[in-house]
């Protein structure tokens, strides 16, 4: 038996051995997998230019407008939402303009690089409007708004692709006229929206105008109680008449809980005037969210609203005291800055949205 | 002949010298071979005996089974018992003062459990997220046990309701489950099916020679040399549902004439499968083991070692809108194609090998004793992807399935029918979308790949990481067994246990990337502007100013010890007299356990070595905004003590010879493991609330037929177990978290009756067999609640509290319907709930066939009573209440409602047949085929998932998320083909 054995045990290992190291049991494959390949860079060639494609929106009666056909735009890509400023939206900019491409997945700067050009198949999306500002995205079937985002990845894939990368395109600077001039040419009109560029003279507080009443350095709506009615002003606070010792660009949840909870929001007042009673104040601490802020800038006689999200990573950082200038007065007395990054149009005025705070040059007093 | 026996004795046994004088021998013995299973005499069987390794006599069993051999001088001889059918036989028989020596019956085994055996198997195939041992504990010799244990297994089926924990299974006299989890460890040796065949089943709450055991039976496996079969063996085993190939060896020597004997055992599974893609196995199995006997056989020292590393590709669940879309249940999210070849993210990499030494002590007839030192080690992964700020990989991620854009109920606001159409063209094609519908490696390096840092690194945004829960276990076990009269038998011994595991994350792979760094992405989102808050190693980054920088194999996340300690004394007295016996017997015991962090987490720092707070950038780490110091992340953690006990009386009456009645009765006080101890191990060292040891009250009532090849048995059981605990973790994505749910004070019931039979028909070798396990296993408290989030030290508050009775765990209320169909607020009836993931109703009936070495076996089985597992979120006023705090009919029974499976119908079939050639070689087969009617509809478990919808429009009531499932495979086949010398 034993003259049986050793051979009949090597050759068992061996055939053991062999067929472990050959892994074709498919279709599983178990040993080192080799790094796949890039993706190919595709190099499509636009067919119409941002600028005309926004002039389809005017074509259609300023009506968001479902795009059939071979219409094929180009842009490179001048946002990230890195920073968690910009939530499912990247801007894309060509020689005649830039739009808000409204694709709804976040860490969207994993795939499409700062610079990066995009090649969009207009075919079956949707160019309409948000509050003035130009978007591209797919029709919204509830009619809530003129466009929903693009979505699920099917559509992405067929109307979203990715050429190579360069450097980004010049960063035009805008004066005070140029958005006067723009906001009076509208959202459609002007080349000047969704633009990555630089303002350069900003400064802290915006006096009354058109759009406001009183001298102004922040604004923020806060729900009560967001699961009901969020249009009833007895469910809604207004940050707005002065700053309540706010001084940072957002506020995160954590934030907000602790100006809430050093009482900074204690004189605040309901959108029908009650004070903030115990019940409220309760319902704010267990609804607690991040909260969006605007601050009001000035560039001349023009009011220009920074506007942060209370998601980016950024939103805690408090922002310069020098830039800020005395909160009581009742003038822009603070350090004047230069900012880089998207210019907007919302409801007939500039707003603006950092990238990050990189977009934030504090000039010498 | 007789002379070279004479003179082989004379020159080896110098003691028997002074016999050899007195003449011609006239010692022998006599006895009867009679089959284990049916208590049948088997006729025609070839005796033979053996001294020192040589044949000195045979004969064959007369047609009642009896047999005698004579003209045998006084001496220890060897007894071989060969029978077609059965497996071979040894014992030890003593010859003195040359008497003939009465052995009594002596038993054969059937040499069906060639083909049963193997299927055990199968439980122990896939990682789905929950415990897959098998939870019949398989006995050849107990007729409900081996059919269910071969018919039930596919469908999940848990003896009495029980889960695997309290099933003890002993490895070599020592506890093997679990010291973390309770878990039988059956995955620990899988593979080495022939080493570790051997083993000692007692069922319910009977005692075994080894421990006290529980209520829910106890298994030793012997794993020592002379335990394994002689000779060589080697099998190749081929099967559809688990992976291509089985190889196994196993050569075990026997024992020689100077004591010794050996064995050793290597197999390999390698391969996928036909059922469930992704799924594969490429793991090995090694047995060693000595043995040596000396001083007349009372000294027997065993050493064995064995393990089983290897890795295997696991399977998830996914919800039945995936398994509908993709038109297949058995859809397996956790792999994709990489470079054209199927990868598996979550593949378990073990290596946890096993080493005892084990000394047996057998003075006399009457007393026996061992004494076993056990150590297990090694380490143990699960890969799994892990990202930072970027996209949830999974391709079967809700946001990526055709409802999350469109649903009929206009609640939930999903209205887009565009998107809901392009997400469905890509689910059911999905042969033309593979990077849709399963993981998209490609996009995952190609992220990776651009992902560059201010120094043109790539700083991975997708990894693969490999959890570790690496055990260090330590076992001494002591046993002794006395007959201290002929009606009295003392079994006793102590165990104890030492367990440090170590639970660390590593670097599995960069996927293309440079580096990853260690911080807390969950803590990033909710503390962005404190850099040293998101550290997951505080005092790295305090010592360096940066954050660790990974590569691969470098740990990362969390490091921490569990700590468990435990023993235990027990002894048990066995009575008999005349036909009545009973056992009366108890346990104490002692565990504690603790938690020991080994790095700091900035969420969760402690004191500084010096006793002073954490206080950075302005930021104290160490204490919450109202200056109370929060749960520390780093040392130890209070330790969790427990006084455990058992206590069990067993009454035991035979009734001619062929009936027995038994009843069990058994109390029992069982620590709570570790894992359902703490709170969130992975950030802190904060306990449970309530924690306290789990109290069970098992009775059972048997009776049990064997004889003239009828065997049945019949079983009535009742048991209530108390206080137990449970931690579901599952990753909320509303609040970006790890949200933790620990549930206390859960208790159970669980009653039914066991039913099992074979018995001949008038066909010769043709038996009718059959099992009913008819239960009802119930939750009968509703337990306490306390959720808690990784990133903070407070508990969620529900509408004000922390800490929440569920109030609609162990039952739930039906209401009326008007003549309408509307629902009204009177409650019809209150619905109880279930134990989950076991069928309560499981029969099986079938035709066995058992001739010359042939083996045919068909079963038809019928499972209902199934149920779904709960999670105890949506049991909660807050859920039922929804945002406006108004629970209406339709809010509670929509959303407190247990779902129970659909019933289901198999048929298996099973073929073996084995050769003798020149009686010395055996070849044989064995085919089993399983679902016969390829049934593709059987859930076998599954889940709820831990989240509601909440963006709802009328903001009035909340929904569920859709539960995910898991399936059995449709119609698979094992083909075993296996030689012995």
């Amino acid at each position: 038996m034993r003259k049986f054995f050793i051979p009949l045990l090597s050759v068992s290992l061996l055939l053991m051995m062999g067929l472990s190291s050959c892994q074709e049991w498919e279709p599983v494959f178990t040993l080192k997998y080799e790094d796949p390949a890039a993706y190919s860079q595709v190099a499509k060639t636009p067919t119409i230019t941002i600028a005309e494609l926004k002039e389809m929106y005017i074509e259609n009666g300023s009506k968001p407008l479902e795009i059939l056909g071979n219409y094929v735009i180009g842009g490179q890509v001048i946002t990230s939402d890195e920073s968690g400023n910009l939530y499912k939206e990247i801007y894309i900019q060509d020689e005649t303009g830039a739009i808000d491409l409204k694709i709804g997945k976040n860490s969207l700067y994993s795939d499409y690089k700062l610079g990066q050009w995009l090649y969009v198949d207009c075919n079956g999306l949707t160019i309409g409007s948000y509050s003035g500002m130009p978007q591209l995205g797919i029709e919204d079937e509830t009619g809530e708004y003129e466009t929903a985002y693009i979505e699920a990845q099917y559509i992405i894939d067929e109307h979203i692709f990715r050429g190579s990368i360069a450097p980004l395109p010049d960063i035009l600077e805008v004066t005070e006229e140029d958005i006067n001039d723009a906001i009076a040419k509208g959202g459609f009109r002007s080349n000047l929206w969704g633009k990555l560029v630089t303002i350069k003279g900003l400064k802290y507080g915006a006096p009354s105008s058109y759009r406001t009443d009183a001298f102004k350095r922040i604004f923020a709506l806060i729900y009560i109680d967001p699961n009901k009615d969020k249009k009833a002003q007895s469910n809604r606070i207004f940050l707005s008449d002065k700053t309540y010792g706010v001084n940072t660009w957002a506020m995160t949840k954590t934030k907000f809980l602790e100006y809430l909870g050093a009482g900074n929001f204690d004189s605040a007042t309901t959108g029908d005037d009650r004070p903030l009673d115990a019940d409220i104040m309760a319902s704010l601490k267990f609804n607690a969210a991040a909260v969006t802020l605007s601050h009001y800038f000035s560039l001349g006689v023009t009011p220009v609203q920074i506007r942060t999200s209370g998601y980016a990573k950024f939103a805690d950082t408090p922002i310069d005291p020098v830039i800020l200038g005395d909160p009581d007065s009742e003038s822009a007395d603070g350090a004047s800055i230069d900012v880089t990054g998207i210019l907007s149009i919302y409801s007939g005025a500039a707003q603006f949205t950092l990238i990050d705070l990189n977009g934030v040059v504090i000039n010498k007093k | 002949m007789l002379k070279k026996l004479l003179f082989s004795a004379l020159a080896i046994i110098l003691p028997l010298s002074v016999l050899l004088a007195q003449g011609v021998p006239t010692g022998g013995v006599k006895g009867t071979v009679i089959s284990r299973t049916d208590r049948t005499p088997i006729s025609g069987a070839e005796i033979k005996i053996l001294q020192r390794a040589t044949e000195v006599a045979s004969t064959t069993t007369l047609s009642d089974g009896t047999f005698t051999i004579e003209g045998l001088s006084d001496g220890m001889y060897d007894l071989v018992v060969l029978s077609a059918g059965y497996l071979e036989t040894r014992v030890n028989a003593t010859v003195n003062d040359g008497y003939v020596k009465q052995l009594f019956n002596i038993t054969m085994t059937q040499v069906v459990s060639e083909v049963t055996e193997e299927l055990m198997e199968e439980f122990d195939m896939d990682d789905s997220g929950y415990n897959d041992n098998p939870t019949v504990l398989f006995g050849q010799n107990d007729v409900f046990n081996s059919i269910a244990g071969y018919n039930f297994s596919s469908v999940r089926f848990r003896a009495r309701g029980y889960t695997s924990e309290s099933q003890d299974v002993y490895l070599a006299g020592v506890k093997m489950n679990d010291a973390i989890t309770g878990y039988s460890p059956f995955s620990l040796w899988s593979g080495l099916n022939e080493a570790t065949r051997s083993k000692t089943t007692v069922n319910g709450a009977e005692v075994s020679d080894f421990g006290l055991g529980g209520y829910n039976g106890l298994t030793n496996i012997t794993g020592t040399a002379s335990a394994v079969r002689n000779g060589l063996r080697g099998s190749v085993l081929t099967n559809s549902s688990l992976y291509r190939l089985r190889l196994m060896l196993t050569y075990a020597s026997g024992r020689n004439d100077k004591g010794w004997a050996y064995a050793v055992s290597a197999s390999a599974r390698l391969g996928g499968n036909d059922w469930i893609d992704g799924v594969y196995y490429r793991s090995f199995g090694l047995y060693g083991s000595v043995e040596k006997s000396w001083g007349d056989d009372k000294h027997n020292i065993a050493l064995t070692f064995l393990t089983t590393p290897g890795n295997r590709g696991a399977q998830n669940a996914s919800t039945q809108e995936v398994y509908d879309l993709i038109g297949d249940n058995m859809y397996n999210s956790n792999w994709g194609y990489q470079g054209g070849k199927v990868r598996n993210s979550r593949v378990r990499i073990t290596n946890e090998p096993i080493a005892f030494i084990k000394y047996d002590y057998t003075p006399s007839f009457n007393f026996k004793a061992s004494a076993t030192v056990l150590y297990r080690f090694g380490k143990n992964g699960y890969t799994a992807l892990d990202w930072y700020d970027a996209q949830d990989p999974r391709p079967d991620y809700y946001r990526n399935l055709p409802s999350y854009f469109w649903m009929e109920n206009t609640d939930y606001n999903r209205r887009n029918m565009f998107k809901y159409a392009a997400a469905k063209e890509a689910w059911t094609h999905p042969n033309l979308y593979e990077d849709l519908v399963h993981l998209n490696w490609d996009r995952l390096y190609d992220v990776n790949r651009n992902s560059l840092d201010e120094d043109g690194l790539k700083r991975a945004k997708y990894i693969l990481e490999e959890r570790h829960v690496d055990q260090k276990d330590l076992n001494f076990a002591l046993n002794f067994k006395w007959r201290a009269a002929d009606s009295f038998i003392l079994t006793g011994g102590a165990r104890a246990k030492m367990n440090k595991t170590e639970y660390y994350k590593i670097v599995n792979d960069l996927l293309g990337a440079d580096y990853y760094l260690n911080i807390d992405s969950f803590a990033e989102r909710e503390y962005a502007s404190s850099e040293a808050k998101i550290q997951n190693d505080l005092e790295y980054y305090l010592r360096h100013g940066q954050t660790p920088v990974l590569h691969q194999g470098d740990k990362f996340g969390y490091d921490y010890y569990a700590q468990v300690r435990n023993m235990a004394l027990w002894l048990n007295g066995h009575f008999a007299i005349g036909s009545f016996s009973a056992d009366l017997g108890g346990e104490l015991g002692y565990e504690n356990f603790w938690r020991d962090g080994l790095v700091k987490k900035g969420l969760f720092p402690g004191l500084k070595s010096d006793g002073s707070d954490f206080i950075i950038d302005g930021v104290n780490l160490s204490r919450d905004s109202d200056g109370n110091l929060l749960p520390t992340s780093f040392g130890r953690s209070e330790v969790c003590k427990f006084l455990t006990y058992k206590a069990k009386l067993n009454l035991n009456y035979v009734i001619g010879g062929k009936m027995r009645v038994y009843a069990n009765v058994g109390t029992f006080a069982d620590a709570p493991n570790f894992n359902m101890a703490f709170l969130s191990p992975r950030t802190r060292n904060s306990i449970v609330n309530g924690l306290t040891t789990i109290k069970t009250n098992s009775v059972d009532v048997n009776w049990q037929y064997t004889g003239n090849g009828f065997n049945a048995r019949l079983t009535g059981y009742y048991t209530t177990i108390k206080d137990q605990t449970d931690i579901m973790s599952a990753y909320d994505d509303l609040q970006n978290a790890f949200s933790n749910f620990a549930l206390s004070g859960i208790d159970e019931q669980h009653m039914g009756v066991e039913f099992g039979f074979r018995v001949p028909t008038f066909i010769p070798s043709l038996s009718l067999q059959g099992v009913v396990s008819y239960g009802r296993y119930i939750y009968t408290s509703n337990p306490t609640m306390v959720q808690t989030l990784d990133n903070t030290a407070t508990p969620v508050e529900f509408n004000g509290a922390t800490s929440v009775v569920i109030p609609y765990w162990k039952d739930s209320p039906v209401y009326e319907r008007d003549e309408n169909g509307n629902i009204t607020d009177r409650v019809k009836y209150t619905q109880v709930h279930y134990i989950p993931s076991t069928p309560q109703l499981a029969t099986s009936i079938g035709l066995n066939y058992n001739y010359n070495y042939w083996f045919i076996d068909a079963d038809f089985e019928y499972f209902d009573k199934a149920y779904l597992d709960m999670n105890p979120l949506y049991r909660t006023d807050y859920a039922t209440q929804g945002p406006d705090l108004v629970a209406t009919p339709t809010e509670i029974e929509y959303m407190t409602t247990q779902e129970k499976f659909d019933p289901a119908m198999l048929v298996n079939f099973s073929v073996g047949k084995s050769w003798y050639i020149q009686r010395q070689y055996q070849l044989g087969f064995s085919l089993n085929v399983k679902n016969l009617l390829n049934n593709k509809n059987v859930k076998t478990g599954g889940y709820e998932q831990t989240r509601m919808v909440d963006s709802t429009v009328g903001k009035e009531r909340y929904y569920r998320f859709d539960p995910k499932y898991f399936y059995m495979s449709g119609l698979n086949y094992m083909l075993n083909v296996y030689f012995r010398f």
